[in-house]
């Protein structure tokens, strides 16, 4: 996967560089917009993350060159959140729109839900280590035996699972599962998640539901199992 | 700059003085007239009376020479009172009758006082027919006084009056204008002392004593505006302290900590103990800067618009559902009473809602029972949250939705809850045309809002 970043600001283009990289996405840096405006158009990427402010070419010019040519996605970064700057940039053309401060993990996020539009459709059948989920008749088993869960506890586990491997925030779990989509400074998803823990990983020597301290959580097949 | 209160009366005095004066004199001009031509009139038919008793007793040529000398006897040597006899005879004339008048009395007869102008006076006239008798044939007599006299009379009073009246209205308008500044005196006191009211002494107000009635109405309002700035300043520096002390834990603890690791060599699992608290502590930076941004923005007037028409109970419990877990956990249960269908912000709205129930949920022992209320009135949906709790007393209660404010002075909690869920509810309420509203009674609290249905206009019935 090719991703365009276009951001003036050193610090945050690197990081993105860096944390994109790390996720095994090909990662280009434009410093200015006529930079961004001739690199996109230059060569094919999945995504370009466009910045709004920028130096020379602001970021809604940028998109609406881009657009006259070529369809390739992007997601809009800004440090101002009116309604109108979103309607905006939307309207212009942008899949999706973040704005700063925003989370490394919702930037994944969002760029892997624009880019995998039109992919064939996920399997409903997953496996995790010795988990095995059914998302048809949604039933979960761990070693062959049967898991009781919840109609929200099921929701988060498949959740978990779909993305495999993947940390997940809590803002995009509260999101996804209970569609709250803001910030509710609440532990509910720590209370749920625990929960869920018990159910799954309790009796269990390997241990598949991750905790990532400040970031979210993980559901993944360990090689030492243990969770942190 | 608009014109002095004192100027615009002394304005208004001089204009109604003028008004006045000019239909006093008017009056008085037209009286004078009415009476001067009485006067006159009078006068002319006492002449006439005479002259025409003298024509009648002599009807020969002869004796018409006495008519002559009586009549030249009687008319004054200045021409302010004339006799004419005019007759199809002249042998029985008397006067040499101008043509105009001649032509006057053959035309339209001796009829009532009548005007006309001799050698350039007005004269006032009045004639009578005198039969025939003997030799004399039907004459008229004719008799005139000049009225020139009365006419320069009636000017020189007009002139005096019109003089007068100029110059009463100048004395008015000084007058008045001395007397508005006489009056309005407690205005211009007023607005020294409001002048001396200084930033720095914000318990300062204006007196009420010395003032008449009108002034005190005006300066209790303004005090009360005072009260009100005062207040709302006394709030925004508690909020600014507060804003302060929030920002400054979490950057405290992230120099202080970064610093700390960075002091002496550390080995890969300490500095990532150490990044993953100091992201912690950014999360908690981030949340307040967006919730404080929010706020901001509900105070600059931002509305809902992203409303969709949908029904309070079902949102209420799909945030309910969103807390099960919670609630579980500390022993809380969840009723919710009654349902409204109405259109707003879905997002915004489970934002207010699920603030108010962890704030319920907060305050509340185990085994208590959460009640959510939703009930209509009109266009207004109102959505209250009682919990069984410790009274809040009423100073508290008015102040529960003020930001960063906490019924406990200790900021228990301060991790999770930065003490701004409740100002986040007044701003979803206020975004949707609604408001804020907390009672305690009867060990049971109740804290919710309202917000305005813009679907429903008021008279239409709700389907």
């Amino acid at each position: 996967m090719k991703i365009l970043i276009v951001e003036d600001e050193s610090k945050t283009a690197e990081y993105l560089h860096r944390g994109l990289n790390e996720q095994g996405y090909t990662v280009d840096v434009a410093r200015t917009g006529t930079d961004g405006h001739a690199l996109a158009l230059e060569h094919d990427y999945d995504v370009i993350v466009l910045d709004v402010m920028l130096p020379e070419m602001n970021g809604f010019e940028v998109l609406r060159a881009i657009r006259a040519r070529k369809q390739t996605p992007v997601v809009m970064l800004t440090a101002r959140d009116r309604v109108d700057d979103r309607v905006h940039g939307l309207r212009e053309g942008a899949d999706d729109y973040l704005v700063k401060p925003f989370s490394f993990l919702e930037l994944v996020a969002r760029l892997q839900a624009v880019t995998r539009r039109g992919r064939a459709h996920e399997s409903t059948q997953l496996r995790i280590g010795d988990l095995e989920i059914d998302l048809l008749s949604r039933k979960a088993y761990r070693a062959g035996g049967r898991l009781e869960l919840t109609a929200k506890e099921f929701a988060l586990l498949a959740l978990l699972a779909r993305r495999e491997g993947q940390i997940l925030s809590k803002t995009v779990i509260a999101e996804q599962v209970w569609d709250m989509n803001f910030d509710s400074n609440t532990n509910v998803v720590e209370v749920a998640i625990k929960r869920l823990r018990a159910k799954v990983d309790g009796p269990h020597e390997r241990k598949l539901l991750h905790t990532i301290r400040g970031m979210g959580y993980v559901l993944e097949a360990r090689e030492d199992g243990a969770s942190p | 700059m608009r014109a002095s209160i004192a100027t615009r009366l002394a304005v208004m005095f001089a204009v109604a003085s003028l008004g006045v004066f000019s239909l006093v004199g008017i009056g008085l001009q037209r009286v004078l007239h009415r009476e001067l031509v009485h006067h006159q009139l009078r006068e002319v038919n006492t002449r006439l009376e005479y002259a025409g008793m003298v024509v009648a007793r002599n009807e020969s040529l002869e004796r018409w020479q006495t008519v002559r000398a009586k009549l030249e006897a009687i008319t004054p040597l200045d021409g302010s009172v004339r006799f004419w006899v005019v007759g199809p005879d002249t042998r029985f004339e008397y006067g040499d009758a101008p043509s105009a008048l001649r032509e006057r009395l053959s035309t339209r007869g001796a009829t009532g006082p009548f005007e006309f102008e001799l050698q350039g006076h007005a004269m006032r006239a009045a004639s009578r027919a005198i039969a025939p008798h003997g030799e004399r044939p039907t004459v008229h007599v004719i008799t005139a006084v000049d009225s020139t006299r009365f006419n320069d009379t009636l000017n020189s009073f007009a002139g005096a009056l019109v003089a007068l009246c100029l110059a009463g209205a100048a004395l008015v308008t000084l007058l008045g204008h001395r007397i508005a500044k006489v009056g309005l005196a407690p205005v211009s006191s007023l607005s020294q002392e409001a002048q001396s009211l200084s930033p720095k002494d914000l318990s300062q107000r204006l007196r009420l004593s010395p003032l008449p009635r009108e002034l005190a109405d005006l300066v209790s309002s303004f005090n009360g505006a005072l009260d009100r700035l005062e207040r709302a300043y006394a709030q925004l520096e508690g909020f600014n302290a507060d804003v302060a002390h929030e920002l400054r834990t979490p950057l405290t603890n992230l120099i202080g900590q970064t610093q700390v690791a960075l002091a002496k060599e550390r080995t890969a699992s300490q500095l990532e103990e150490v990044l993953q608290s100091n992201l912690e502590e950014l999360d908690r930076l981030r949340a307040i800067v967006n919730d404080m941004l929010f706020l901001a923005r509900a105070d600059q007037g931002e509305k809902a618009l992203d409303r969709v028409h949908t029904s309070a109970a079902e949102e209420v419990s799909k945030t309910v559902e969103f807390f099960d877990a919670l609630l579980d956990e500390a022993g809380v249960s969840v009723r919710v009473e009654g349902d409204a269908q109405a259109s707003f912000e879905r997002s915004l709205f489970r934002r207010a809602a699920s603030n108010l129930l962890l704030n319920a949920i907060e305050h509340s022992d185990r085994g208590a029972e959460v009640v959510v209320a939703i009930t209509r009135q009109q266009a207004e949906v109102r959505v209250a949250v009682t919990n069984p709790g410790t009274p809040i007393p009423e100073q508290h209660l008015e102040r529960l939705f003020d930001r960063f404010y906490r019924v406990d002075g200790a900021r228990r909690n301060s991790r999770d809850n930065h003490g701004l869920g409740l100002s986040i509810v007044k701003a979803v309420a206020k975004m949707h045309g609604g408001a804020v509203f907390a009672m305690s009674t009867g060990g049971r609290n109740t804290v919710g809002f309202t917000l305005q249905d813009t679907a429903a206009s008021p008279g239409a019935t709700p389907a």
